[in-house]
């Protein structure tokens, strides 16, 4: 088959904070040194910029500063700043405040924004630089030659669900560049490939991850300040479930309400979605969406491992950055202002690599050392232990971070953690004698406190009506964007952990649905919201995300 | 004098355009008993013989070759041409893709009124108007062309019956007229026409539509639904679980990953109403829902809602139809 085929010096694959960074950064220092122009890409597997983005999101503007000093000026929207932050500890009926907030979760000086709103304003200014952005084509598979990553190819249009052509088929396009920077995002599934491939992660510890929730709603405006920032801990979650809820409140009672769970619970019919509606429902969060809309809704998983997670983030013609590479402040709940640094190192990186010809893995490798003289690595070296700590529980967790706080995190040992997925225990070892276990695997909806949840269509709603929120769009005619070895789930996955997948996924994307008497996976890949949390933490690493057709997916205007 | 476009290509008639002789005729009564001519742009001869000879209007065929195949630049200056020579009152054609192409550009360069996609006629002889629909057929707007005629009409497919086209009893007289056509001023050059595959059914045509959700339980149970969908002359569609399972085409889906309707009568059976589906109905007429759950969201928008086994009650509901 004939393949177009587009040469550039830069190729950036995924245009969200990191991404979009790194192209700007790339056309800042083209203008510093002048000389012969290096061409860039930006691919986006999203229709329009921005519409695949999701975060809570309170940005920590630093590295926007340098990268746009002038950010104000040229509208940055920043919805406001922050005036007010608030953790609470929440029991099953009460919120007890903490006397006093957390330093890492203090928020002065920072923004409460919607990251897609950023997002596209980002890309604007990229555009005005010049730069392509090509919305609506998904990196679908590295190119490689010889031990070398030379670009990336684009997904084909106009396949049917057979694998057949359409009338309408187009082949990708090969997109070849002299450093390809990866970024994916989290679980990106190129950068997936390159750290199997390469081994990148070896020696460094397992990637941990976390699901993040949210939904976008609009309140009265006198029910909660604009810039309030909450945070919880505890309920819903038991003492052995790492994550928390938050609250922040924009102007115009446009109010963000998410819930953050580890990928590393033991409780097979945990629902991240049952904890979140738990938490909507919990009087300290209720009293302020009652009478309110709920206009959006997403979900996305958030790396969490932090600084000794972090893989080799380069390789002969490839850069890794952002949410892709783990560069996240699990401690601060924040990651975009890491995602924009790690996009312009690896921007300054590329460059320079560019520049000099030189764009083997030594060529590159001066981005570990960028890293290393950088706030990325102030920020996160401190904290490296802490998420692993919390592997021992709640209070070991907070115990360790207060500890970690008063040392400045000086800590002789590496706490090492385990891939989150292997935590989770099978239905017999969780829930104990076998009689309950087989009830349970019977049952999907099961007697279990996590697994299910009335929901009362106001302040809680089911997935499916929760996915329509999304936004989300497949064509339903195409292959299958999520690769499953489904002999598993009848015959290994239901009796030993009762369907997961059922619950982990926040969009109802898995289903089982009994034939003649036989539970059959169903998978409704049309409702997927490009979360990756299947990906990530089903137990038997049987399930694998590619992307859909190009510009397909959520749109999550204002999130 | 009705001027009527007929639509063809590749040496056949397209079917809308009986429909459009239905309309035709049914504005020409209403205007006292105008003639019809019948305009074949491209001059092919069995469409022109097929429509002489169900004597509804005499037919000429526009002659160049340069209307072969068709390009909406050559339409328009064909047209534009035989408008001057034939002076007709009213230009009506189907609104199909091609009508949407050339017919804009065709009323734009006489600079006289076009009224698109009308479902019904309205009006008095003096006065006729036309029915459109806006805003996704929530509103029926009635439309009166203004100025100077011709008025240029697109009628909307299947809004007139093709079988109610009134034949005489003799064919009617078939002429062939050059016209000129300046090659250099065709702006485009066509490629082979491409389709994609055709839905079978269009769901969003049908008036009455009876829906079948997780409800019916299984396979087995679709003929009574069936019996239903006969007894009122409904097409039978879908949620999606139901068709997901195969038990129905996809084509007979409803809802946000299938096709939006906006039927006079809608009966969901065992739906529950997910936000889904709803958005893929909530514009139909009239709604009537019987589902065991008193609780499903289809309840808030069912204009008639029935808490029961739909088992027990659709049959009831058939015998009361067939009596």
């Amino acid at each position: 088959m004939q393949r177009e085929t587009l040469d550039v010096d830069v190729l950036i694959v995924g245009g969200g904070p990191a991404g979009l960074s790194a192209a700007l950064r790339l056309a800042q220092l083209q203008k510093q040194h002048g000389g012969a122009q290096v061409s860039i890409a930006v691919l986006e597997k999203a229709r329009d910029a921005g519409a695949h983005e999701l975060s809570g999101a309170v940005l920590d503007p630093s590295t926007l500063a340098e990268l746009i000093p002038d950010f104000r000026q040229r509208g940055a929207p920043l919805a406001t700043e922050v005036h007010s932050d608030r953790v609470y500890f929440l029991t099953t009926k009460h919120s007890l405040p903490f006397p006093i907030i957390p330093p890492p979760l203090r928020n002065h000086g920072n923004y409460i924004i919607s990251l897609n709103a950023f997002v596209r304003w980002l890309a604007a200014q990229a555009e005005s630089e010049g730069i392509d952005i090509f919305t609506g084509f998904a990196g679908q598979d590295l190119l490689i030659e010889g031990d070398r990553v030379v670009g990336v190819r684009t997904g084909d249009r106009g396949i049917d669900k057979r694998g057949d052509q359409k009338p309408t088929f187009e082949p990708g396009v090969d997109i070849r560049a002299k450093v390809t920077v990866l970024c994916d995002g989290v679980r990106g599934n190129l950068t997936k490939e390159l750290l199997r491939r390469y081994q990148l992660g070896r020696g460094r510890e397992p990637e941990q991850f976390a699901i993040g929730i949210k939904e976008l709603w609009e309140v009265p405006r006198d029910r909660i300040e604009s810039g309030t920032v909450m945070h919880s801990m505890g309920y819903p979650l038991r003492h052995d479930e790492f994550g928390g809820g938050f609250l922040y409140a924009m102007p115009e009672g446009r109010l963000s309400v998410g819930f953050v769970v580890g990928l590393d619970y033991k409780d097979p019919l945990f629902d991240p979605h049952v904890a979140f509606n738990r938490f909507k429902r919990h009087p300290l969060v209720a009293r302020l969406l009652d009478g309110g809309q709920m206009v959006r809704y997403g979900a996305k998983a958030l790396p969490e491992g932090g600084w000794n997670t972090v893989p080799q983030p380069y390789t002969a013609g490839a850069l890794i950055a952002g949410d892709a590479g783990g560069f996240l402040n699990s401690m601060r709940l924040k990651g975009i202002h890491l995602a924009m640094r790690t996009g312009m190192l690896a921007a300054e990186t590329a460059f320079e690599a560019v520049r000099s010809n030189d764009t083997s893995a030594a060529g590159l490798a001066s981005y570990t050392d960028k890293l290393d003289r950088s706030a990325v690595k102030t920020e996160l070296y401190p904290v490296r232990n802490v998420h692993q700590a919390f592997g021992y529980g709640l209070f070991a967790g907070l115990t360790f971070a207060g500890l970690n706080l008063l040392t400045g995190g000086r800590w002789p040992k590496r706490l090492n953690g385990v891939a989150g997925y292997e935590r989770m225990q099978t239905l017999r070892s969780y829930y104990g004698d076998a009689t309950s276990a087989d009830i349970l695997a019977s049952n999907p909806a099961s007697p279990s406190q996590s697994a299910s949840f009335p929901v009362d269509r106001r302040l809680t709603f089911d997935k499916l009506t929760n996915v329509h929120y999304s936004g989300t769009a497949h064509d339903e005619n195409q292959p299958p964007h999520l690769l499953v070895h489904t002999e598993v789930c009848e015959s290994i996955c239901g009796p030993e952990y009762g369907h997961p997948c059922t619950r982990f996924c926040p969009a109802n994307v898995y289903e089982i649905v009994h034939e003649a008497g036989r539970p059959r996976l169903q998978i409704n890949a049309s409702n997927c919201v490009h979360c990756k949390t299947c990906d990530i933490m089903d137990p038997y690493a049987v399930i694998t995300w590619v992307p859909p057709e190009g510009g397909q997916g959520p749109q999550y205007n204002g999130m | 004098m009705i001027l009527l476009i007929a639509e063809h290509g590749r040496g056949e008639l397209n079917r809308a355009t009986w429909e459009t002789v239905a309309a035709a005729q049914l504005l020409a009564k209403r205007l006292g008993g105008l003639p019809i001519k019948i305009v074949v742009p491209g001059g092919s001869d069995p469409v022109a013989q097929e429509l002489a000879a169900a004597g509804v209007g005499d037919v000429v065929t526009l002659a160049n070759p340069a209307l072969e195949p068709y390009t909406p630049d050559g339409y328009v200056i064909a047209l534009a041409t035989a408008m001057a020579s034939l002076s007709p009152q009213f230009v009506v054609v189907p609104h199909t893709y091609q009508a949407r192409d050339f017919m804009p550009a065709l009323a734009a360069r006489l600079n006289k009124p076009l009224i698109t996609d009308v479902t019904a006629l309205a009006g008095s002889a003096d006065a006729p108007s036309f029915l459109r629909p806006m805003f996704q057929g929530k509103l029926a707007a009635e439309v009166r062309p203004d100025g100077d005629p011709p008025y240029f009409v697109t009628f909307q497919i299947g809004a007139f019956r093709a079988d109610q086209v009134q034949r005489g009893s003799s064919p009617a007289n078939v002429s062939t007229v050059e016209v000129a056509v300046d090659r250099s001023a065709i702006r485009q050059t066509p490629e082979a026409p491409f389709q994609e595959a055709q839905r079978a059914v269009d769901l969003s045509q049908a008036p009455r539509i009876v829906a079948v959700g997780r409800g019916i339980k299984s396979q087995e149970h679709l003929p009574l639904a069936e019996s239903l969908a006969k007894a009122l002359a409904a097409e039978l569609a879908a949620s999606r679980p139901i068709c997901d399972s195969g038990w129905l085409p996809m084509e007979r889906q409803i809802g946000s990953s299938g096709q939006t309707v906006a039927p006079k009568l809608y009966l969901a059976l065992g739906i529950s109403g997910a936000i889904q589906h709803l958005v893929g109905m909530k514009g139909s007429r009239t709604i009537v829902a019987i589902n065991k759950d008193p609780d499903a969201p289809i309840f808030e928008v069912a204009d008639y809602g029935i808490v029961g086994d739909l088992f027990e009650i659709v049959p009831a509901i058939v015998t009361e139809l067939q009596k």
